[in-house]
């Protein structure tokens, strides 16, 4: 684990409750420094509440939250000039243009880099010419994520920054985030795209109704869970479904597919091996399976109710 | 089609009808029982024959006769408002149609190119030519006609109004087709009918050539109750044809969603002092800034172009008019103007304090905050602008129009003096911001409602408060009551220094607040 010292983000049982919405109940997340960390649930678990605490936004009802080296509520002003902030929702001021938003974003935090400005702005193809009133959700994503791109912020906070990016320009933010890895800053990634976050996070905390249900390396992550292996197999499945660690097998002709826990591997594959294997595929767990195996109960809760109604 | 544009703009169209040929009507009826008698006319005419009001509203050649009392007073109003109405409407069902789409879903079926346009014309006609005649039929029943004259007159009057209706029509439409976006069609449409208004109002103060060079001015010049001229409503009708026929032209041409001008481009980069709060502030608010210091200063203008003639006609009204203005002679009628520009100048700070407000509930705030500005600082400097804003605002309005007066008396220093009179209503103004910062700060989600609310409720009870019988101790308590009603009254520091520290208080409470709540989008 690495030390307080060298932590961008450290919440420790935050909560926060707007009337009788409990938002957020016992919220545990930190940022390595250095790290890009992912933050994944649902519509409405509390990623956004989380991170306008984080920004002094709102103020925390109880629980520890230090930003940097500080305090977000009361050193708001002197750790903003070292984190760059990409709203989910971007709100510009609809009669002036995508580049002076631009530059008004990065000169409230810091001095503004032309450089790396005009850098982004062909980086994500973006017209900073246009008056925002004429831009879509997705040209408005792009002005913040810009702004925040260009700025040189240790931490970035980035609150589903790609929901209305296409394929490309994805691919154009992923190369981005790489470049602030490799210049040592750190990323809070919210998301609920899993292939996003499980290409460039190197640690997870996944939330639920305002709770982190699960946090740690992608690889620490891949323990918790079951490679999925399918085969073709000669030798027939023989003792293979009674092995410990082996979960839902079905078979199909010579055809055979189930799941293994990742501690149960090397026996499983040892057995798999004497049975005549033809094909072997096996795929590591996705987020999407992380995601699913968390929220499968709520899941199955909601399934049973829309059982139990005629 | 027709039908289809009746249907979507029913309201509206009903809203601008009843709306226009009712305040004919009320000024018509009002000020029937103004001026009973000739004298009366007489005197409205002889107080109307100022640079002013020929300036402002136009001056009927026969101000001496009701038809042209109300002419005077009204059908500059209505006609701007008309063509003015109708150039929104015409670009509401034209360009902004084609900016969302509908226009494109419509011409993708077996619709021609103009249909939906030429059905938009008709309908808009049809509402000046109602409102003409309903104007004209006002007119007849209130009986502004002078005796034995027949209905002539209020038949030229209700044809100049849908006349200039009609001229405001064709700008409209072709002002929708060279503009590429809706907001830049009203702009220009807006702009073409304001640059005619200022063109007669030069020609008015001059030898009358250029009010020639003016549609409005032709509508003018049909000077029903006077002339009683037919012959210019071919001109506005023949404007009016020839502008939609290049409209038209213009449409065959172009490309659907494309316009004449294109959108222009703007800056890519934004000055430094934009990363201000005021810097920002300013640009953001550089419209209303702009438009409320024009407000003012023509109010300035006509209030005292008129202020030394009126106080004589006041004075022979005698009795109701001098507990309305709480005094008699110009001292009075000076200090009710000058509260007058106060109102003006509270409804300025107001705009501009609850835009707080408006900037959290939109979330533009939050990438501002999320900056290196604190909310203290934020909004400190947002709040210069009313601050300090209102302070010029009454400065100039008062010294506009002490200075306009002081030319009718010869007396120079009333600039001044009238100067210090209206920024005697600053603390009370601010009194109103600090209202609107308190709202900000512990009741964000009502505090612009309750903020305007307060407002009107305020310039309800000040202008008619005592008409209305309302108990003192509510007239005694508005923030406008407590100010010296200068020049009329004694000046006092007691109570600029009360209010100053009320506005104070309630502003530290509400910034205070702020500092410690969490951001509340809407």
């Amino acid at each position: 684990m690495p030390t307080a010292a060298s932590m961008a983000v450290q919440v420790e049982n935050l909560h926060k409750s707007f009337g009788h919405v409990h938002a957020l109940r016992g919220l545990d997340l930190t940022v390595p420094t250095g790290q890009v960390t992912g933050f994944l649930g649902p519509n409405g678990a509390g990623k956004t509440t989380a991170i306008r605490v984080l920004l002094g936004l709102l103020k925390a009802d109880s629980g520890r939250v230090a930003l940097l080296d500080g305090d977000p509520w009361t050193d708001a002003v002197r750790l903003h000039r070292r984190v760059a902030y990409v709203p989910g929702d971007v709100t510009l001021w609809p009669n002036l243009t995508g580049g002076e938003a631009i530059d008004i974003l990065c000169r409230i935090s810091g001095p503004l880099d032309p450089r790396r400005k005009h850098a982004m702005l062909e980086r994500f193809e973006l017209d900073p010419t246009k008056k925002a009133r004429t831009y879509s959700k997705g040209n408005r994503q792009k002005v913040a994520l810009v702004a925040a791109l260009a700025s040189d912020a240790e931490l970035l906070l980035l609150d589903e920054p790609t929901s209305g990016l296409d394929p490309l320009m994805e691919a154009a933010f992923t190369e981005s985030i790489r470049e602030i890895k490799a210049q040592g800053r750190s990323v809070l990634l919210s998301s609920h795209i899993f292939a996003e976050v499980e290409k460039l996070a190197d640690r997870v905390t996944i939330i639920r109704e305002g709770a982190t249900v699960e946090s740690g390396t992608i690889a620490e992550l891949r323990h918790l869970t079951r490679t999925q292996v399918t085969a073709v197999l000669d030798g027939g499945v023989d003792g293979l479904a009674t092995l410990p660690g082996v979960h839902d097998l079905t078979v199909l002709d010579r055809h055979v597919t189930f799941a293994v826990d990742e501690a149960a591997l090397p026996t499983v594959l040892a057995r798999v091996a004497v049975l005549g294997p033809r094909s072997l595929v096996a795929n590591p767990p996705s987020l999407e399976e992380l995601f699913l195996r968390h929220y499968g109960d709520e899941l199955a809760a909601l399934s049973a109710r829309a059982e139990r109604q005629p | 089609m027709v039908r289809l544009q009746l249907r979507r703009n029913r309201v509206r169209l009903a809203a601008w009808l009843v709306a226009l040929v009712t305040m004919f009507a009320y000024v018509a009826s009002y000020y029937q029982e103004l001026f009973p008698t000739q004298a009366a006319l007489d005197d409205f005419a002889a107080v109307s024959n100022t640079p002013g009001i020929r300036a402002l509203t136009g001056l009927s050649p026969a101000a001496n006769t009701l038809g042209g009392a109300v002419w005077t007073k009204a059908w500059m109003t209505i006609a701007l408002a008309l063509a003015l109405g109708v150039v929104f409407l015409a670009t509401r069902n034209g360009r902004a149609d084609e900016e969302a789409g509908r226009t494109e879903l419509l011409r993708s079926r077996m619709l021609g190119v103009h249909a939906a346009t030429v059905a938009s014309w008709l309908v808009l006609a049809c509402l000046c030519v109602l409102v003409g005649v309903g104007i004209t039929l006002v007119s007849a029943a209130q009986g502004l006609d002078p005796a034995g004259a027949g209905l002539r007159g209020s038949s030229v009057l209700g044809a100049s109004v849908a006349g200039v209706g009609l001229v405001g029509l064709g700008v409209g439409a072709v002002a929708g087709q060279v503009a590429g976006t809706a907001r830049a069609a009203n702009a220009l449409g807006s702009a073409v009918i304001l640059g005619f208004y200022v063109l007669r109002m030069v020609g008015d103060l001059g030898d009358g050539a250029l009010t020639w060079a003016s549609p409005i001015g032709w509508g003018q010049k049909m000077e029903p109750f006077a002339g009683d001229r037919w012959w210019p409503l071919a001109l506005l009708a023949l404007l009016a044809v020839v502008l939609c026929t290049v409209a038209i032209t213009l449409e065959a041409r172009r490309d659907h969603g494309a316009g004449l001008i294109a959108a222009r481009p703007g800056r890519a980069w934004a000055p430094r002092r934009f990363a201000s709060p005021l810097g920002l502030g300013l640009r953001l608010q550089r419209g209303p800034i702009v438009g409320w210091t024009i407000a003012v200063v023509l109010a300035a203008v006509l209030f005292g172009s008129v202020a030394e003639a009126m106080a004589d006609l006041l004075d022979d009204a005698g009795g109701d008019t001098a507990d309305l203005l709480r005094g008699a002679g110009v001292p009075a009628l000076l200090s009710m103007l000058a509260s007058m520009i106060g109102l003006v100048t509270a409804v300025f700070a107001t705009q501009s304090a609850v835009s707080l407000r408006g900037d959290e509930a939109t979330g533009i705030l939050e990438p501002q905050l999320a900056g290196a500005i604190s909310r203290t600082r934020w909004a400190l400097e947002r709040l210069l602008i009313p601050v300090a804003g209102s302070a010029v605002l009454l400065a100039v309005g008062g010294a506009v129009l002490g200075a306009v007066y002081g030319a009718t008396v010869d007396d120079p220093s009333q600039s001044a003096a009238m100067a210090g009179a209206t920024l005697a209503y600053w603390p009370a103004v601010m009194v109103l911001v600090g209202l609107a910062v308190a709202l900000f700060g512990w009741v964000p989600r009502v505090a612009v409602p309750a903020t305007w609310g307060v407002m009107a409720a305020m310039w309800f009870a000040t202008m008619l408060g005592e008409v209305f019988g309302l108990p003192d101790w509510v007239l005694d308590g508005l923030p406008f009551a407590a100010v010296p009603y200068l020049p009329l009254e004694p000046f006092s520091w007691t109570p600029l220094v009360a209010l100053t520290m009320v506005a104070a208080v309630l502003t530290w409470s509400g910034v205070h607040r702020l500092r410690r709540r969490d951001l509340q989008p809407a």
